[in-house]
């Protein structure tokens, strides 16, 4: 896909010839704090599921106990989780580029709603799509499809938790820290959603979902189940 | 300056230096997608200064390098259990996207990057005479140089351009004022032959 296909470095004869030039290269000792960061940040992203492995929706107590909004306390404590430092961000993020395919089933769009689908398609269609896989805090997997030029961008979500009739998932850009609402939604059945953001996708802000009040928020109030940060 | 191995030292065509690495990670690896924090850790220490040292090269700025090495870590953290052992090796699925990440950052920056097409092996030497390195790292770039140098002079400046510069195809066509196609049919050859002269399997 993308740039990489007609390269000759990148077919998958050479992997090797890669590596043993990558490995030419003299290592180079990365700063002190530099591990911290990346533990703690493994700590808290969970790993995908392996491929072909089957994922119950409602698997255990523990996913739905992990996917409940924090207590307040807690909250206020995490609160500004979309302020902090880009990099530090984007080490919670769970941005992975994977293959885009099979994603989009058209059923998952709601009927009621053309005109997501269209600017869904919209975005597919364009030349610059870009796509990003994180998994959801609390259980299921979220994809980013996101187009600079439409100037827009939509979440592919599976296997979203339920939440009670008092919350709603939140979706919000954040650009330079500062948070902007991008649509709320409520998830039912499977957890299978497709949402297009409302307003302008613009390339390099982070895309960050959290669960608020049904009534939304004008910023977050919880630390995000999925942030991922685009390039 | 270090010499440590003898120069006319005779490298086993199918067992690489580079063997212990690959094993290390490849059971580290393993470990790690089974939620393995302390495996990561471990393969932290080993493969982190290997990214960085690959990426820096291609980047040359450190503090970029360490935040892309800091991505993909996180990648190879999430997506580890996706990792398929039968398909290749550990080593090469998270250089690869080291590699990848560091190209993708250095095309997007490009127009405040400084072109410097004096890229390639001289300047692994020169950062080599600065750091002391172990006996298997050292034994593993004189290998690679060996071969290196055996490629013809354009073979070995596309491929230096085109691995370690980071160059699409049509920009190395451009810097050495050849066309394109004689660009990936240099670059495929130079591949080729490296893999014979590395006596690694495709």
């Amino acid at each position: 896909m993308s740039r990489h296909d007609d390269d000759v470095m990148n077919d998958d004869e050479f992997a090797d010839v890669r590596t043993a030039l990558g490995l030419a290269v003299p290592p180079v000792a990365p700063s002190p704090g530099m591990k911290s960061a990346v533990m703690s940040a493994i700590a808290t992203t969970p790993q995908v599921a392996p491929l072909g492995a089957v994922t119950p929706l409602d698997e255990s107590p523990a996913a739905a106990v992990a996917a409940s909004p924090t207590t307040s306390a807690e909250a206020r404590a995490q609160a500004r989780w979309f302020s902090r430092p880009a990099t530090l961000v984007m080490a919670a993020a769970a941005a992975v580029a994977l293959f885009f395919g099979g994603v989009l089933a058209a059923d998952l769009v709601s009927p009621s709603a053309p005109s997501a689908a269209d600017q869904l398609a919209s975005i597919v269609a364009a030349p610059d799509v870009s796509t990003l896989v994180s998994p959801v805090a609390g259980g299921g997997t979220s994809t980013l499809v996101s187009s600079e030029t439409a100037g827009l961008s939509a979440m592919v979500f599976e296997g979203l938790q339920p939440l009670s009739d008092d919350e709603r998932y939140a979706l919000w850009y954040i650009t330079d820290g500062v948070p902007t609402p991008a649509g709320l939604f409520a998830v039912t059945g499977d957890g299978a959603v497709v949402q297009v953001l409302e307003g302008t996708f613009q390339a390099g802000t982070i895309v960050g979902v959290t669960v608020e009040p049904a009534s939304g928020s004008p910023a977050p109030t919880s630390d995000p189940i999925v942030a991922i940060a685009t390039a | 300056m270090l010499v440590l191995v003898p120069p006319e030292i005779d490298v086993d065509e199918t067992a690489p230096a580079a063997d212990a690495t690959v094993e290390t990670t490849n059971a580290l690896l393993l470990r790690v997608a089974q939620g393995d924090q302390r495996a990561f850790s471990e393969l932290y220490d080993v493969i982190a200064p290997r990214m960085l040292g690959l990426v820096r090269h291609v980047l040359k700025d450190h503090a970029q390098s360490e935040e892309v090495v800091q991505e993909v870590l996180l990648e190879v953290w999430q997506t580890a259990p996706r990792f398929d052992p039968n398909k290749g090796k550990a080593v090469t699925w998270m250089l690869t996207m080291a590699h990848r990440r560091a190209i993708d950052r250095v095309r997007s920056a490009q127009s405040s990057r400084d072109r410097d097409t004096r890229i390639g092996i001289r300047d692994l030497d020169r950062e080599f005479d600065s750091v002391a390195e172990s006996v298997e790292i050292r034994v593993e770039h004189d290998r690679v140089e060996k071969a290196l140098s055996r490629l013809s002079e354009l073979q070995r400046q596309a491929v230096e351009l085109a691995y370690y510069g980071g160059y699409s195809h049509s920009e190395v066509a451009e810097m050495l004022n050849i066309p394109m196609g004689t660009v990936k049919t240099r670059l495929r050859d130079g591949m080729m032959r490296l893999r014979a002269e590395l006596g690694v399997a495709s």
